[in-house]
């Protein structure tokens, strides 16, 4: 993306390419993904397990695991008309950049508390290690915070983490999360270990959260339903490349990939990971050795001779609604066969 | 309506006092503090029960080791010799152990352990005052400098795995664990005493030079220090791999679990995620192993101290063991046995304040 950046940009992610250097080869995680992240947007990534998510987000405070490799691009935070690659800031600046520029909600992340420390100390740490040091004025911000997210704030600030339920550390997590008001917030799977009642009251907080506070959030999820109520904008991950990205309703009412349709007509099963893409045929590619052209291709029933040959990039007669597919027509015309067939019955 | 007879209501009134008397009777068994207390109690007389009959199956007696004594030095017949000893000694031979037993227990219930058998007159409880702090002296600084250590290289190695510092590390904790203790000694007499010459061991008798005088003073301190330091490094050395390689694994899994992943997300110092979030939680599992290790290394003591010549607690057991002094040998295991409940105990009431969870279930 050679466009310079808008001032309501607070993320740009540029042609980013990531593997993973395993015994049996390079796993292409990430391929080429660019998005633009506007000031108080959330923006969903959604798509079937190992897709490549997790590897993006992770690459966005550069908390990727040893064996990951950077291949190519950039990673660009706007701050205050700042611009700066995250990709190469120095171990001290990426300390002092992480949290307070960008905080971030690990997938599965079941204990994220240091069990032997209470949870003030823990808001003190984290304040202190970026030069806050009035635990007094902490105390005000961390129990405004608490009061935001639901819970009682004087009780669960002296609390250990054991003595808190899984729902119940997972909003001081998202009050922790916010007490050095980053611009962005990364969510991880944030809700798949809690039962659905938890799920909805983390949804509703950090809604609300969002409107309070105007910060940015990458949500990711597979879960099309619960990223609907949270994004602005929702990118389809397909083999760690995005395949199609637009606003939330246009992705919904108009889904111009056969992969992001597959995912809308596919019933989600509560929240088994593997069962809401069973009406894709087929298993998400191996990543070490992906097919060629789009990679798509083998289990996409609209797929033509040129998808095994040339890979699509993303296009769109929308500025905003863009979608890396060959046969975009074929895939209208059975949308509206569909159609039919509902009106005629 | 039937209504109730009053023996039918005065059985339930008391069926109703027994559940409330069983209740609290159970309330009081589950406050942990209280169990922790009362099994401490019984382990003690368990053991020192034990001992007391174990010792009096040993071969020999008491008065046939002086006999045999008097009988080689002065030539006088057999039982001259049994006259002089069981008249000079506190102990009837003729008494079944059960009596010795009862006459004994009831005694250091009231908290007197008797007088030596062999030289009558030395109050048990006297001699143990003066050997016990020497010993508790040597093996307290020995443990607490090899769990530090260990701790510290153990974290070392855990966070340069698989490099050669923690390969050299690994394979000098495997040997330092391989070897036992007595062996330790023998090699730090041979290697420090006699190799290099660092050390003049035939000098180091005892626990301190006579020659100065005992208080706060650098001479005595520094002999007390020099006479210490050969069983000290005997105490190190022989468990300090333990700690490290215990370290090493409890570090490692330590460093998987998502607090450190997050705190390292939430920007913290390196210095402060190392001690307060791994470090602290790391050693947790080691604070349980310490008090294990308390008793383990008294009891080696015994044998360590005897090759340094170093006079503590185990050299007087040691010595006692040899003229079969029944009343010092029951009075040292007493003390043994207590110190190390003593210290398993403090250590079992002290574990909640380094771990909040146990903290809040053991009080329920
Ligand atoms: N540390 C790693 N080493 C090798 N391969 C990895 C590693 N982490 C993830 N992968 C692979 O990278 C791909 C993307 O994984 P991930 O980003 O976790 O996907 P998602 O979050 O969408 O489930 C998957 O094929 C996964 O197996
Ligand atoms: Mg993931």
């Amino acid at each position: 993306m050679s466009q310079p950046m808008n001032d309501d940009v607070v993320l740009r992610v540029d042609d980013l390419s990531i593997v993973y250097q395993t015994k049996r080869g390079n796993v292409q995680a990430t391929t080429n993904i660019s998005f633009d992240l506007k000031r108080g947007q959330a923006m969903a990534l959604i798509g079937e397990s190992g897709s490549g998510k997790t590897t993006v987000s992770l690459s966005l405070i550069r908390k990727l695991p040893k064996n990951a490799l950077i291949t190519q691009g950039q990673v660009l935070y706007q701050r205050d008309g700042n611009v700066r690659d995250v990709l190469k800031l120095s171990k001290r600046e990426l300390r002092e950049f992480r949290w307070k520029d960008c905080a971030m909600v690990f997938q599965g992340s079941q204990n994220a508390f240091n069990p032997v420390l209470k949870i003030r100390t823990q808001f003190e740490d984290t304040a202190r290690a970026h030069g806050w040091t009035d635990k007094n004025a902490v105390r005000e911000r961390a129990l405004e915070l608490l009061r935001l997210v639901r819970l009682d704030p004087e009780r669960v600030y002296e609390a250990y983490p054991h003595e808190l339920s899984g729902g119940m550390k997972q909003r001081t997590l998202l009050a922790l999360g916010v007490l050095l008001n980053p611009q962005v917030v990364i969510l991880d799977e944030p809700t798949t270990a809690l039962d659905i009642l938890t799920q909805r009251a983390i949804i509703d907080v950090l809604n609300e959260m969002q409107q309070r506070l105007n910060f940015s959030i990458i949500f990711i999820s597979h879960d099309l339903s619960l990223a609907a109520e949270m994004a602005d904008v929702v990118a389809t991950v397909y083999a760690g490349e995005i395949v199609e990205i637009g606003p939330v309703n246009d992705m919904f009412y108009d889904p111009q990939h056969p992969y992001t349709h597959g995912l809308l007509t596919s019933v989600p099963k509560l929240d088994h990971e593997q069962d809401f893409v069973s009406s894709i045929a087929g298993a998400p590619p191996n990543l070490i050795s992906p097919p060629s052209g789009c990679k798509f291709h083998p289990r996409c029933p609209y797929a033509t001779d040129k998808c095994s040959e040339d890979d699509p990039t993303l296009t769109g007669e929308k500025p905003d609604h863009l979608a890396a597919c060959w046969n975009k027509d074929a895939l209208l015309e059975a949308r509206e066969e569909i159609a039919r067939k509902e009106l005629a019955q | 309506m039937v209504s109730q007879t009053p023996d039918v209501v005065a059985a339930t009134g008391q069926a109703n006092m027994l559940d409330r008397l069983y209740d609290s009777v159970l309330n009081i068994y589950r406050n942990h503090t209280f169990r922790v207390i009362i099994q401490a109690i019984i382990t003690v007389w368990a053991v020192v029960t034990f001992t007391f009959f174990l010792v009096r199956l040993m071969p020999g007696n008491p008065i046939d080791v002086l006999i045999e004594q008097i009988l080689v030095q002065e030539g006088i017949s057999y039982q001259e010799a049994y006259d002089r000893v069981a008249a000079s000694f506190d102990f009837d031979p003729d008494a079944t152990a059960l009596d010795q037993y009862f006459d004994w227990f009831g005694d250091v219930l009231r908290l007197d352990l008797g007088t030596s058998i062999t030289s009558p007159g030395t109050r048990v409880v006297d001699e143990i005052a003066r050997y016990l702090p020497w010993t508790l002296f040597a093996v307290g600084s020995g443990l607490l400098i090899s769990f530090v250590l260990g701790i510290v290289l153990g974290m070392t190695m855990a966070y340069y795995r698989n490099s050669p510092l923690d390969h050299i590390l690994s394979l000098f904790a495997s040997f330092m664990t391989g070897v036992p203790n007595y062996i330790w000694g023998l090699l730090i007499i041979i290697i420090l005493g006699i190799q290099l010459n660092w050390f003049n061991v035939g000098a180091l008798r005892g626990t301190y030079d006579v020659n100065t005088t005992p208080g706060f003073n650098l001479p005595f301190i520094v002999s007390v220090l020099e006479h210490a330091l050969l069983p000290i490094i005997t105490y190190v050395v022989s468990t300090l791999g333990g700690w490290m390689l215990n370290m090493k694994s409890s570090t490692m899994s330590v460093l998987n679990d998502d607090y450190v992943n997050v705190a390292e997300a939430r920007g913290l110092k390196d210095s402060r995620i190392i001690t307060a979030y791994v470090g602290r939680n790391a050693s947790l599992p080691l604070f349980t192993q310490l008090t294990i290790s308390i008793g383990f290394v008294l009891g080696s003591g015994v044998v360590i101290e005897e090759i340094f010549v170093y006079w503590g607690l185990g050299h007087y057991l040691f010595a006692s063991i040899t003229t079969r002094d029944y009343t010092s040998m029951q009075g040292v295991f007493v003390i043994l046995v207590i110190t190390v409940v003593f210290a398993n105990l403090i250590a079992d009431l002290t574990y909640g304040f380094l771990d909040p969870r146990v903290r809040v279930s053991g009080q329920k």
